[in-house]
């Protein structure tokens, strides 16, 4: 059967019915354009959620001595040689490793003159938190110049609580590698903004040698690295595991659960959000075509009467109905691109802070269109449009010619 | 090659889709000669029409056995009869029965597009046939810009393009004025006689049983009346 012949009487067919298929048409493009739109926001919130877990000092992997999560304290801490990296160990390369940060992170209570409260100490090296939201958050007053400096970084919220402000000083209590309580004071080098306030409350930085040295103790609680792609992250996490004998390697998933489950119900919630417009599209499609195909009856059995055979009946059918299905893509891709692209760099949600945050998103909603999705849409759309063409295909040659031009 | 292009035997047809079966064929045996223009004649439902389907593969008979251009149908698939019907076998139909998406000249070519012919020489031959049966001033309208007797007269040079060994024409004037009928019963007697064609039509019309060398009466699904002349 002639390719071109097909395609000619598939072309001239669809433009005997230009309302209908453009109708068609026109419910392909939005429903391609709407899914794709749509899909960019879903997975736009799923890649925040993923950031923000790995942001929040978590990294992609991160390193604990066993029994921290249950008991954390600097009694649960390692050490770890000074010119330890992660990226020399075998089967690891340089550009799959971000960058990785050791920490001491403690339990301690902090006091201003008016105010108690309960916070975590983070002992850090400024220069390696790029890797986590330490290095990117607003400071009002002055960022932390090293692992040795001893001022502190208070979260705004916190410093609201404690009534306290950059300049001042506030009292640190916290229990030493020796079971004992220390006490210090500490003046504030600047105040921090997080997404959310939950995160400005629970910690307070400081050089990590400045916690090392009030604790007494050349250790570590955490180390985190951060990956340049989250496909790494199994690989890299086996490596580390073997490495790393005696200590508890961890991904991002394993500390924060609950996102871990938000990240995997967003694909599952993607499949089916497809599959459910693409489903009812399918429905419009298969009763277009069966309407179409069952008006030309007479005429697809006067085809197979003179001689096309009923193969290349059905092709005829499907090529129809797979044009309209292509050129919808392609529309509904162009509208989808043009709704996208003016939203890409992200939509101010900040009136909605509250709930962004409590969900772990920023207020600030940066949609993502991924390769993969597009492909995922386009794919279905013509797997749909093939499943839904075949019936209605099927249907004109399952009868005679010669019924078929009876009717 | 063999003389005969039709043959049947013992062809019966029963349509049992309702309560009561209807025998449309009652044994009929049946040969066309090759060249040979035969005329099926009588009234409805005496089983020309049925005869003429069988004949050219659109409809199995329930019982006997139908050779075209020594190729028995009885074994052959759909797509095998679709095959034969392509390369054999021309039809023209009562109804017309162009494609009314293509052009006057791609109806006429239609056909040779199946069969896989070049596009210059479709062409070529499409506008020959068309400028032979007096119809090159239409080949670039669609069949709604055509009257009834050049859509049948399209549908002749359709079926005539590729030069079948049969040509099966059902009720061909029974949407013609008699001039138009005249016009087309010449066109398909230069068909039968320049050609060689071997037609054989099914019809009411007196005209058209005029025209064929040979006269076919039945009734009631069996042969009542075979009778042969020199034509109109």
């Amino acid at each position: 059967m002639n390719p071109m012949l097909l395609f000619q009487l598939s072309w001239r067919n669809l433009w005997r019915r230009r309302r209908r298929n453009g109708l068609l048409l026109a419910a392909i493009s939005f429903a391609v354009a709407g899914v794709v739109v749509l899909n960019s926001f879903i997975r736009g919130m799923q890649v925040q959620m993923t950031q923000t877990a790995v942001n929040n000092m978590n990294g992609h992997v991160k390193v604990l001595a066993p029994g921290y999560l249950d008991d954390p304290g600097i009694a649960r801490s390692f050490d770890l040689a000074k010119d330890w990296r992660p990226d020399v160990l075998e089967g690891i390369e340089a550009e799959m490793v971000a960058g990785w940060a050791s920490r001491v992170r403690v339990p301690a209570v902090v006091m201003s003159e008016r105010e108690t409260r309960g916070v975590q100490l983070v002992g850090i090296d400024p220069a390696a938190e790029a890797i986590s939201f330490i290095g990117d958050m607003a400071v009002e007053g002055e960022r932390l110049s090293g692992s040795e400096d001893g001022r502190l970084l208070v979260g705004r919220a916190l410093a609201e609580q404690l009534e306290t402000a950059a300049g001042r000083r506030i009292v640190l209590i916290t229990q030493g590698a020796d079971g004992r309580n220390r006490e210090a004071g500490y003046r504030i080098a600047g105040l921090y903004d997080a997404e959310g306030e939950g995160l400005e409350k629970a910690f307070l930085f400081t050089g990590i040698a400045n916690v090392q040295n009030l604790l007494d103790a050349s250790v570590i609680t955490e180390l985190s690295v951060r990956l340049t792609e989250d496909r790494h992250g199994p690989n890299v996490l086996s490596r580390m595991i073997d490495a790393l004998t005696g200590l508890d390697v961890l991904t991002w998933q394993d500390l924060e659960p609950t996102a871990a489950a938000m990240h995997e119900f967003v694909d599952v919630a993607i499949a089916m959000w497809f599959l459910i417009v693409m489903g009812a599209l399918a429905f419009g499609l298969i009763n277009t075509l069966v309407t179409a195909v069952m008006e030309r009856t007479r005429e697809l059995g006067m085809l197979r009467a003179v001689g096309m055979r009923p193969r290349a009946v059905v092709v005829q059918v499907v090529v129809e109905s797979m044009l309209i299905m292509v050129l919808g893509i392609v529309i509904g891709l162009a509208l989808g691109m043009l709704l996208y692209l003016p939203m890409a760099s992200g939509i101010d949600m900040s009136a909605f802070a509250a709930a962004t945050e409590e969900f772990g998103f920023s207020a600030l909603m940066v949609p993502k269109l991924e390769a993969g999705d597009i492909w995922l849409v386009v794919s279905l759309a013509i797997v749909i449009g093939l499943l839904a063409s075949v019936y209605p295909a099927w249907r004109s040659v399952k009868i005679t010619p010669l019924e078929a031009m009876r009717r | 090659m063999s003389d005969l292009v039709v043959s049947c035997e013992g062809i019966t047809r029963v349509y049992a889709d309702d309560a009561v079966p209807v025998h449309a064929l009652r044994g009929v045996d049946f040969e066309v000669r090759r060249g040979e223009w035969t005329s099926l004649a009588g009234p409805s439902g005496s089983g020309k029409s049925t005869l003429l389907h069988v004949i050219g593969g659109l409809d199995r008979p329930t019982n006997g056995e139908v050779n075209v251009d020594g190729q028995r149908l009885g074994g052959l698939s759909e797509s095998q009869l679709s095959d034969l019907r392509l390369n054999k076998i021309g039809f023209v139909f009562q109804a017309y029965n162009l494609i009314p998406v293509l052009t006057a000249v791609e109806n006429v070519e239609f056909i040779m597009q199946l069969q896989g012919v070049g596009a210059a020489e479709r062409q070529t031959r499409a506008r020959a046939t068309l400028t032979r049966l007096g119809l090159d001033d239409i080949g670039d309208r669609r069949p709604g810009e055509l009257s009834g007797g050049q859509q049948q007269r399209v549908a002749v040079a359709r079926a005539v393009v590729t030069e079948p060994v049969l040509l099966l024409a059902d009720e061909p004037s029974a949407n013609l004025d008699s001039s138009t009928t005249q016009d087309l019963l010449e066109l398909l007697r230069n068909v039968n006689e320049q050609h060689g064609v071997t037609i054989v039509t099914a019809t009411h019309d007196p005209m058209v049983m005029d025209y064929a060398q040979r006269r076919v009466r039945l009734r009631d699904g069996a042969i009542e009346h075979d009778e042969s002349s020199s034509g109109a």
